[in-house]
């Protein structure tokens, strides 16, 4: 079957509106990640899913669900824990990291839970997605936008600084829980999409890229959303053509972006430092 | 006597530091008041309770009739309180100068609405008030210490604040741009109209500009002139 006949399957139609709504959406949360330094919360979340994926087995409840809901709760509640326990968010980020997977441990035990059923959250699969898969992919991406489009200057305060945001009279705390809760939803959403290892494919790398080239947000913004639909869309054709799996396609295009925006920023710093004098 | 800033027996642990532990501070409209202190003395603790983002364990803080000691809903006075921070170095982050000013407005313009002309021009007018409307297309990081200094002075102003607090203005600057930035500062003081609140640990700005000055000494306040 040729990549155009296969486009008429539905499965192959899913994982193309997938990547049509994150490849230009899930990026930006990547924004947030690069800007804010919440690596570490990205990790905790990876986690919190397993426990929750943990705990569904254990009870005999979608894994996948529960693992949804969990890193949802979550991200909801770490900002304000954080900022009532007054412990950084990297730091409660690396206190959870662990003790969530201690404790999905102790019920892979407990529950004779073959381990390898409870990672299955961890993999992930674009050309499995459910109809309701789908729509939770869509109904997040256009939250995303919504939100940037809506606050685009809080968001860029908030990103820039968040003291200087504070002072300049915005509820800045408000809109960093909001961010956290972004954060978490779209890596629970990413999660089912390419798996929880592979989730930077889509959040991170395109990200990194654009602000390698970018001179203002709203191009930060627009080009990580161009290279995330790029690497999307790109690394499906290419996974097709060459028999790889999807997830690791989609990384090779969206690495090999940016090492090209890292030969642009050099080539521009050459020709503004060298050949300039 | 109606007091633009008023600080009584304020009182504040970070830590198991007892950071400040009875200050008493009160500026009248108009007024340059500074706080002179060594490094360490809380003297930027000092600015976060003034401007509402770190709330006392103790005392009465009230900035332009608005107890900030009371509520947590402190940005709606955080508009008219513009603030100069010490660490106005900025990270790699692709903002120009014009945006970085214009940034001052935010609070004011309101949650979703856009800038207008209006805010575009008077971040203009910031820029231009305190030298830096030739680099206003530049991104922020690419400037010196002493220019992102300026940067972060002029969002101040865009704000249009009545009150101006400034933490150690001059730190990143050399000897001729410190002086010629506090004579900015002064003179936008008097046109403005402002109460202003400067801490440092540089008593010589701090003699030939205020009204009324403070030492900060083991986290307790004392009106020195």
């Amino acid at each position: 079957m040729g990549w155009v006949e296969s486009l008429s399957l539905p499965f192959m139609q899913h994982a193309i509106i997938a990547i049509l709504f994150a490849g230009i959406a899930f990026p930006m949360i990547g924004v947030f990640i690069t800007s804010l330094n919440l690596v570490p919360l990205r990790f905790a979340m990876m986690h919190i899913a397993l426990l929750g994926g943990a705990i569904g087995l254990f009870l005999k409840i979608d894994p996948l669900l529960m693992g949804l809901l969990f890193c949802s709760a979550s991200s909801l509640a770490l900002g304000p824990v954080s900022e009532k326990m007054k412990m950084g968010l990297g730091t409660l980020s690396g206190y959870l990291m662990t003790l969530t997977l201690a404790l999905a441990f102790i019920l892979f035990y407990k529950g004779n839970i073959h381990v390898i059923q409870a990672f299955d959250i961890l993999w992930g699969n674009i050309l499995s997605l459910t109809r309701g898969d789908l729509l939770l992919v869509v109904g997040v991406s256009l939250f995303i936008l919504s939100v940037v489009a809506l606050f685009f200057k809080e968001i860029q305060a908030i990103l820039y600084d968040r003291d200087v945001a504070l002072a300049v009279g915005l509820p800045a705390k408000g809109f960093y829980y909001l961010i956290v809760f972004i954060l978490g939803l779209s890596i629970a959403v990413s999660m089912r999409m390419i798996g929880a290892l592979l989730v930077d494919a889509f959040i991170l790398l395109p990200a990194i890229a654009a602000t390698l080239i970018s001179r203002s947000l709203k191009q930060v913004f627009l080009f990580s959303s161009l290279f995330g639909l790029i690497s999307g869309l790109f690394g499906l054709y290419l996974s097709f053509l060459l028999d790889l799996p999807t997830s690791s396609a989609i990384i090779l295009v969206a690495s090999a972006i940016i090492g090209f925006c890292i030969l642009v920023e050099r080539r521009a710093w050459f020709r503004a430092n060298v050949t300039s004098r | 006597m109606h007091h633009s800033v008023e600080l009584i027996d304020v009182h504040i642990r970070l830590g198991n530091v007892d950071v400040l532990s009875g200050i008493n501070i009160l500026a009248t409209p108009y007024e340059f008041i500074s706080v002179v202190g060594a490094n360490g003395a809380g003297k930027t603790t000092l600015l976060r309770i003034t401007n509402g983002t770190l709330r006392p364990d103790q005392g009465k803080v009230k900035v332009l009739g608005f107890d900030l000691s009371e509520s947590n809903q402190t940005h709606s006075v955080r508009k008219e309180i513009g603030l100069v921070p010490q660490r106005a170095i900025s990270h790699r982050f692709p903002i120009c100068v014009e945006e970085a000013v214009l940034m001052g407005r935010y609070g004011k313009i309101g949650l979703m609405h856009r800038p207008k002309k209006d805010d575009r021009d008077k971040a203009q007018e910031a820029m231009k008030g305190v030298g830096i409307a030739r680099f206003s297309k530049k991104l922020v990081h690419e400037l010196s210490g002493g220019e992102q200094q300026k940067v972060a002075l002029a969002r101040a102003l865009a704000q249009e604040p009545s009150v101006l607090l400034l933490d150690e203005p001059t730190t990143y600057l050399d000897g001729e741009s410190s002086s010629e930035i506090m004579e900015t500062i002064h003179s936008i003081h008097h046109q403005r109209g402002l109460t202003t609140l400067l801490v440092s640990h540089d008593p010589r700005w701090v003699d030939q500009y205020s009204d009324r000055i403070y030492s900060l000494k083991d986290g307790k306040s004392q009106v020195t002139r």
